[in-house]
C-alpha cells in the first residue's frame, strides 16, 4: 500500500467559492522523493496541507499510512507520521532558543525526558546545526531557521516530510542548504520527501515531478519525462530549468538532441558528443 | 530605538544567575522589588544599590548593554527627578527660592532617591531577569509557581503558552515595523513633523500592515504549532525540567536575610547612625 493515497478528493475553502482542487488521484509511495509544480494558485499549497491533515477534503479520500485525515481521532498520528515545513521561517517557530524549539514536538508527545534530548540532539545534528543549539532563533539567517524548522520536525521522527515551499523566502545559499538537508532526509534516512515549489532546480532532484494547474494534476513522472514536455508546461505558465530550455531552443534550430536534459554537466556532454559528431 | 529595549532580549550566558532557577529568581526578584520600594533611608539605599552591584557582577551582562537599556527610560528618570525636586515641601527654610521655585533640601534627597531607586528597578529587573532568563524559562518558571491555580481552573498552561509566543514574537515584529516605516517613508511618508495629532495619524499605516501581518503570521504560526502536534498543556513533557538545587536555596535565603535587614536599616535614619558613631568614638 502506498504511504499515502488521495482519491478524488475535492476541496474549496466556503461552498459558494470555487473549488481549488477538483478532484485529485494521487498516491505517493514510502521513501520516495517527489515533487509537486504549479504557478501560483493552481491549488499546490492546499494540496499540501490536506495531505498532512491541516484540513480535510470536501470531497473523497486522504489516507496517510492507511489513516483516514478526515478521522478527528486519528489525526494525531497523522500528524506524527507525516510532518510539514512552512514557507515563512519566522512563522514556524515556536521557541526563542533553537533546542527549545526543537524539543517542541517530542514535547507535545510527551515523551520522556531522555528521549527528547535524544531527538533534538540528533536532529540538529541531521542538519548540521549542533553548534547552534543555545542561540536566539531570531538572530539566525533565513536557511539556518529554516533548517531549524526542519530540526524541530525531524524530533517528532516522522515517515514523511512535505515543504511547502519551503524555500520561496530564501536567499540562494539558504535555498541550496535546504535542498541539500531535503536530498539528505530522503537518501540517508530514507524519509518521504514531497516538496512544492516553482524553482525548477529543486523539482530536478525529485524521483517523481507532478505538475498541477487549476487544481487538477496534468502531468506525474519522471524528472526527465516532465521536462521533455517543453510546451506544455509552458502552456500553464511553467519554466523549465535553463538547460532543458537551451536544448529545447536548439531542437526547435532543427538539430537533434536528445530531450529531458537536466543537468548542466548533462547537457555539456550532449552538447560535446553532438558537436563531435558534426565535425566528422 | 524600539531594538534597544531590553524587554525579552536574552543574552545567553552560564553565570551564576543564568544557572539559577527561574522560579527562585522570581521569589528573588519579587523580594528584591519589595526592598527597593521600600528603602527611603540612605542606609537601606546604599544597602539596595549595593546589592544591585552584586547582582549586575555575578550576572556577567557586559556594562555597555546595561547602559543601552537604561537609555530609552532617561527621560523618565530625569523627569521624576525634577518633579521631585522641585514639588516636595519640606521643613525649614528653602535652599533656593526664585518666584515660584522652591528647592528644599528634603527635595533633593527626595529626587536622588527617587533617581537611585528607579534606576535600581529597572537594572536589577533586567538582570534577574530578563538578561539572565530565556524567555521560554521564564514563562515555564511563572506556570510551575501558578501551577495550583490549575485546580480553580485558571488556564495556566494557555497563559503561559501566549506570553511566550508573544516574546518570541517581539524582535520579529519590531523588525517588521522597522520594514514597513522604511516602506512608507520610501512612499514620503511623514512621521517626524506637525503636531501631535497628525503624529499620531502618522502612525496609521504603520499598525494597519502591522495588524493585518501580525495576524497572518498566528495563523501560519497555529498550523505549524498543529503539524508539532501541539493540543494544549495536557500530557506535555518538557525538555528541560528546572530542579531546585540546594545552592538555589542557599541564594534565596541570603537574599531573604538580606531583604529582612534592609527592612529594619529603613528604620534607622542617618543621623541617629551618625549619633551611634559619635558615641563609639566619644568612648
Amino acid at each position: 500500500m502506498s504511504f499515502i493515497e488521495a482519491r478524488g478528493v475535492e476541496f474549496s475553502y466556503s461552498p459558494e467559492e470555487e473549488k481549488v482542487i477538483n478532484g485529485i488521484d494521487l498516491k505517493i509511495e514510502k521513501g520516495s522523493y517527489v515533487a509537486i509544480l504549479g504557478h501560483n494558485g493552481c491549488g499546490k499549497s492546499t494540496l499540501a496541507k490536506l495531505l498532512c491533515g491541516i484540513i480535510m477534503p470536501s470531497e473523497g479520500q486522504i489516507l496517510v499510512d492507511g489513516l483516514d485525515t478526515a478521522d478527528e481521532t486519528k489525526s494525531f498520528d497523522i500528524r506524527k507520521k507525516c510532518g510539514m515545513v512552512f514557507q515563512n521561517p519566522d512563522n514556524q517557530l515556536v521557541a526563542s532558543i533553537v533546542e527549545e524549539d526543537v524539543a517542541f514536538a517530542p514535547e507535545n508527545l510527551g515523551l520522556p525526558r531522555e528521549e527528547i534530548r535524544k531527538r533534538v540532539d540528533l536532529a540538529l545534528q541531521t542538519v548540521d546545526m549542533t553548534s547552534y543549539s543555545k542561540h536566539a532563533t531570531y538572530k539566525l539567517s533565513g536557511g539556518q531557521k529554516q533548517r531549524i524548522a526542519i530540526a524541530g520536525i525531524l524530533a517528532m521522527s516522522p515517515e514523511c516530510i512535505i515543504f511547502d515551499e519551503a524555500t520561496a523566502m530564501l536567499d540562494p545559499t539558504g535555498r541550496k542548504e535546504i535542498v541539500a538537508a531535503m536530498k539528505k532526509l530522503n537518501r540517508e534516512i530514507g524519509i518521504t520527501v514531497v516538496t512544492i515549489t516553482h524553482y525548477m532546480n529543486e523539482a530536478v532532484e525529485a524521483d517523481r515531478i507532478i505538475v498541477m494547474n487549476k487544481g487538477e494534476i496534468i502531468a506525474d513522472g519522471t524528472p526527465s519525462e516532465i521536462f521533455s514536455q517543453v510546451e506544455r508546461l509552458k502552456s500553464v505558465s511553467l519554466a523549465v530549468p535553463q538547460v532543458t530550455e537551451l536544448m529545447y531552443l536548439l531542437e526547435q534550430d532543427g538539430h537533434k538532441l536528445p530531450r529531458g536534459v537536466l543537468h548542466a554537466m548533462d547537457a555539456a556532454d550532449v552538447l560535446e558528443a553532438f558537436i563531435g559528431g558534426v565535425d566528422k | 530605538m524600539l531594538k534597544d529595549i531590553t524587554f525579552g532580549q536574552y543574552y545567553p550566558g552560564n553565570s551564576l544567575l543564568h544557572r539559577t532557577d527561574p522560579r527562585i529568581k522570581l521569589l528573588i526578584l519579587v523580594e528584591y522589588l519589595v526592598f527597593v520600594l521600600i528603602a527611603s533611608t540612605e542606609l537601606a539605599m546604599a544597602a539596595t544599590l549595593l546589592f544591585t552591584a552584586f547582582i549586575i557582577a555575578v550576572s556577567g551582562v557586559r556594562f555597555g548593554i546595561l547602559i543601552k537599556s537604561v537609555k530609552p527610560l532617561i527621560f523618565v528618570l530625569i523627569f521624576t527627578a525634577v518633579m521631585n525636586l522641585f514639588f516636595t515641601v519640606g521643613e525649614g527654610e528653602p535652599l533656593v527660592a526664585w518666584k515660584f521655585i522652591k528647592i528644599y533640601e528634603n527635595g533633593i534627597r527626595n529626587a536622588v532617591l527617587m533617581l537611585l531607586r528607579l534606576l535600581s528597578l529597572v537594572l536589577g529587573t533586567s538582570v534577574i531577569i530578563s538578561f539572565t532568563t530565556s524567555p521560554l524559562e521564564l514563562t515555564d518558571a511563572i506556570e510551575s509557581l501558578l501551577s495550583p491555580l490549575k485546580r480553580i481552573k485558571v488556564p495556566v498552561h494557555e497563559f503561559a503558552m501566549m506570553m511566550s509566543i508573544a516574546l518570541r514574537f517581539i524582535p520579529t515584529l519590531i523588525e517588521e515595523t522597522n520594514k514597513i516605516v522604511s516602506a512608507q517613508k520610501a512612499r514620503c511618508a511623514d512621521f517626524e513633523s506637525g503636531n501631535i495629532l497628525k503624529r499620531i495619524k502618522a502612525l496609521i499605516p504603520i499598525l494597519i500592515p502591522l495588524f493585518v501581518s501580525a495576524v497572518r503570521r498566528a495563523e501560519e504560526l497555529a498550523d505549524a504549532m498543529e503539524c508539532r502536534c501541539y493540543h494544549g498543556g495536557e500530557g506535555r513533557t518538557k525538555l528541560n525540567v528546572r530542579k531546585t538545587s540546594a545552592g538555589d536555596i542557599v541564594f534565596l535565603v541570603a537574599v531573604t536575610v538580606f531583604a529582612v535587614s534592609v527592612f529594619f536599616l529603613d528604620t534607622v535614619s542617618w543621623s541617629e547612625v551618625t549619633e551611634f558613631c559619635r558615641g563609639i568614638f566619644s568612648k
